[in-house]
């Protein structure tokens, strides 16, 4: 077998067995779960954009959810808007945000970055918690909104199946580990990594690091709103705590710190290995154990910065290559 | 305007409680350099501690200090023996690791959900203790006698902690080590041990602030989330490291909250904590005591 | 053409004076050296001049215009390239990606940033070295990395702070022999060293700072042999005529 072909095998493999898992998996309530996981694996590829590429740790994600699922949400129950054209719309509110909080942040270290952006996030929940009207635009405080299945279709963004949501979640994964891997691979991708790791080393190459932190942070905020609307559509159902509380914004960042920040694979990497165990922690031991999930999550995370703090995925593609090799070797020797 | 008058005097009483609470969190960060994420669940096992010593042994909620403040103690030093100390070995050129926020993030969600496991979700407080609902009456107004002690202990507690670091041996060599960890340990001082001290400390005190509460406040396993963020944003206001600034940060919080609602809505005056908590982020992140550090 | 101007420039740090009344010029294609005891104040003087703060007083000219309060990336971009005394290479990414991050300086394209950063590499002789792990290097190939990093910026001017500390005699020499090369390249030196053999053999011209002020300028023999020079290096019991 030629070697470049070897290479593209897994890939090639994972994307067959992504495409045709609905024909295999027949359960709505399984099929309910790996959306989700896939939404989650969404979520903190984005976040990654800023927690990994750009080396801070932004604690406060679960806005951008926010904004991109009321907006299209508004849009579409108050003027009938296509729930498509909501999500551009979002994606660019929860963009201009992004800038917002990142421009007088990203001056800070550390902690007080990450206090910031907790501090944000929870200020513009609380707001929305307690706002019944802005201006025009009802938001329902705490009652949150709710989507009336009426019409169905592409068109849309309502689906009776599972089937339709799973696929569009699945081609906005492709597509965000896409744009992922092509900013690793950019001008701009260069850049946030120098910036991250030595900044004035950066500084004087001629890398505006401020500036790559806030480009980046547009494009995460952008891409984090589409997931918004995903789950407006998909639930049908849309309230503060549901999509801009701090858990949400902790369990994205610890996704991605588990699986790997900074890689391509260690997001969606902590997403498969993390969200199975919150699922079914949830579904076995929701009752007597409850939050039994979390701790685990807790063990797991403080485990991982102990003792793998680049993530799951250092020793995992470790592992994978090492196959790799010992296969290709095989397939020589028999040649 | 006396309603005012006596808002704002229990609003500092109340503040002095949160400085207290903020008090643990600025000594480990002054001498870590470390935030501590977990500080709100240390508070809230600083309270079942002392909810539970009360309960068993009928004591008088302050004299449970005698079990709190040394079973916390212990629970920070070791917290920080096993947790935090090998990423400082691992880190040793980072002046305040981001790997350590994510560990004690990582304590917190087990702290909380752990308790919410073993002690359940239901709110608790001690019903008729000596201190349940009373009130002192000073003129016309009506001053929450709990509130009261637990001012009296804020400002005790900070005194002892201040006369610690000043004048005994022990505290001199925390501060040593807090202003450089290299000098410090070229000096003898074992900088490890001292965190351990350190971190033990300011549990300790996140106890002695939870056996404040316990005697009006409600016990249940989600009680630290509120404190952390407000503890965060005392000890930013205060000034990190700034012992004087926590307890007057706290007294700040403190009244906005019991003024405010006269005013306008809880939610506005909680909008307002948060905003005045940004306001200075961006353009005084040393806060009023603190001292100037290179962000 | 006057490729470097510094016109009284003063750099107080609060009640500190870290440099006073500092002047000098630069002409292209020279190589000049600044010398001076330690604390001199020379390392503040580059950090001024390479944008990383603005003096207190004074102007500084590059090619004619004033930069005072230019910021680093910026001035990178006009083609003023420096390196840091302590080096600070991105340590756990390969040599090749440390001096692409250098070479996007001039491009936008990954395949272009590639190429130039190659040809840095082979101009330095490091080319064999560019899958290591940078932060993995000798103290002697981080040096050079870090000019080779610099270089790739395609600067004009270029600032050298200490490149030679920390190596043996062999490399201090090709050190030497590199610089003269950038050169004849056609790029302006600007150099801080203590190693005397070093910065005697290349430089033009020399100026040395004591106490933040600039107290002899001119070529390398006259300053050998200058008594206030003797006096600050060696203490005064040495300033015999």
């Amino acid at each position: 077998m030629k070697p470049s072909l070897a290479r593209k095998l897994p890939l090639i493999l994972v994307a067959v067995i992504a495409l045709g898992l609905p024909l295999v998996v027949r359960s709505a309530t399984y099929l309910h779960i790996v959306i989700l996981l896939y939404l989650y694996a969404y979520l903190t590829t984005s976040w990654n954009l800023v927690g990994g590429f750009a080396g801070v740790l932004p604690l406060g994600h679960a806005t951008f959810v926010g904004i991109g699922a009321y907006t299209s949400t508004i849009l579409s129950l108050q003027y009938g808007i296509s729930p498509w054209i909501g999500m551009l719309v979002g994606a660019v509110l929860a963009s201009i945000v992004g800038v917002i909080i990142g421009l007088p942040t990203f001056k800070m270290r550390g902690a007080y970055f990450a206090l910031a952006t907790i501090a944000f996030a929870e200020g513009i929940r609380v707001m929305v918690e307690n706002i019944d009207f802005l201006g025009p635009f009802q938001l329902n405080g705490p009652r949150g909104l709710q989507i009336p299945p009426l019409k169905t279709g592409i068109a849309h963004f309502m689906f009776a199946e599972k089937e339709p949501y799973y696929y569009i979640i699945l081609a906005m994964l492709a597509g965000v580990l896409t744009i992922t891997w092509a900013i690793s691979r950019s001008k701009l991708g260069y850049y946030l990594m120098a910036g991250g790791e030595e900044p004035e080393a950066a500084q004087a190459l001629g890398v505006n690091v401020a500036r790559a932190k806030l480009t980046a942070m547009a494009l995460s905020s952008f891409l984090t709103a589409f997931a918004g609307t995903f789950w407006a559509q998909f639930t049908l159902y849309i309230h503060p705590k549901s999509v801009m509380s701090l858990d949400i914004s902790f369990e994205i960042a610890f996704i991605a710190l588990i699986g790997g920040r900074g890689s391509i694979s260690g997001p969606v990497l902590g997403a498969l290995l993390l969200r199975p165990v919150s699922d079914f922690s949830r579904i076995y031991f929701g009752s007597t154990l409850p939050g039994l999930h979390l701790i685990i999550f807790g063990v797991v995370l403080i485990l991982v910065m102990l003792y793998q703090p680049r993530g799951l995925q250092e020793p995992l593609t470790g592992l994978y290559k090492s196959l790799m090799k010992r296969l290709s070797g095989a397939r020589e020797a028999t040649a | 305007m006396l309603f005012i008058l006596e808002d704002a005097i229990n609003g500092i009483l109340m503040g002095s409680i949160y400085g207290l609470a903020a008090l643990g969190l600025t000594v480990i960060f002054g001498v870590l350099k470390v935030i501590n994420f977990a500080h709100g669940s240390l508070l809230m096992v600083g309270m079942y501690v002392a909810y539970w010593a009360v309960v068993l042994t009928g004591v008088h909620p302050y004299i449970s200090l005698v079990i709190v403040v040394p079973v916390m103690f212990c629970f920070g030093y070791f917290l920080q023996d096993i947790l935090i100390k090998p990423i400082f070995k691992a880190e040793k050129q980072v002046r305040e690791p981001i790997t350590v926020i994510i560990v004690t993030t990582g304590v917190w969600y087990i702290l909380d959900n752990l308790s919410l496991m073993v002690f359940g979700p239901q709110y608790r407080n001690i019903q008729d203790n000596p201190l349940q609902g009373k009130m002192l009456e000073i003129g016309q107004m009506l001053i929450s006698v709990p509130k009261l002690w637990g001012f009296c202990t804020a400002v005790l507690t900070a005194l002892v902690i201040y006369g610690f670091l000043q004048k005994t041996r022990m505290g001199r060599a925390v501060r040593a080590t807090s202003l450089d960890r290299e000098a410090a340990s070229l000096q003898g001082i074992n900088q490890y041990k001292m965190y351990n001290i350190a971190f033990g400390i300011g549990t300790a005190v996140a106890g002695i602030a939870g056996a404040t509460l316990v005697p009006f406040y409600n016990v249940f396993p989600t009680v630290g989330v509120l404190f952390d963020i407000k503890c965060f944003i005392i000890v930013v206001l205060g000034g990190l490291g700034s012992i004087a600034g926590a307890l007057l940060g706290g007294m700040i919080v403190g009244i906005i909250e019991s003024v405010g609602p006269q005013f306008m809505t809880a939610t506005w005056t909680e909008a307002i904590v948060y905003g005045l908590f940004l306001v200075f982020l961006f353009l005084k992140p040393s806060g009023l005591f603190g001292v100037r550090y290179d962000w | 053409m006057k490729i470097l101007e510094l016109h009284k420039v003063q750099k107080h740090f609060g009640g500190i004076k870290a440099v006073e009344d500092f002047s000098l010029s630069v002409e292209e294609g020279e190589i000049v050296g600044l010398i001076g005891p330690n604390g001199a104040g020379k390392s503040t003087l580059f950090n001024c001049v390479a944008g990383v703060f603005p003096p207190t007083s004074g102007e500084i000219l590059f090619q004619g215009e004033n930069i005072s309060r230019q910021k680093p990336w910026d001035l990178c971009r006009r083609g003023l390239a420096r390196t840091f005394q302590i080096v600070k290479p991105f340590a756990s990414r390969s040599v090749l990606y440390n001096v692409m991050v250098g070479a996007f300086a001039t491009t936008d394209q990954r395949a272009e940033a590639e190429q130039r950063a190659l040809e840095v590499l082979r101009r330095l002789h490091m080319e064999d070295k560019k899958d290591l792990r940078s932060g993995s290097l000798t103290i002697a190939d981080r040096k050079r990395l870090e000019i080779a990093k610099a270089l790739a910026t395609r600067p004009k001017l270029l600032l050298l702070d200490e490149v030679m500390a920390g190596l043996r005699p062999t490399e201090v020499d090709e050190m030497v022999a590199i610089i003269k090369r950038l050169r004849e390249g056609g790029i302006t030196i600007f150099v801080i060293e203590h190693i005397m053999r070093a910065i005697m053999a290349l430089s033009d011209r020399i100026a040395v700072l004591h106490f933040g002020t600039k107290i002899a300028e001119g070529p390398p023999q006259q300053i050998a042999h200058d008594e206030r020079v003797i006096k600050a290096y060696l203490g005064e019991e040495y300033g015999a005529a």
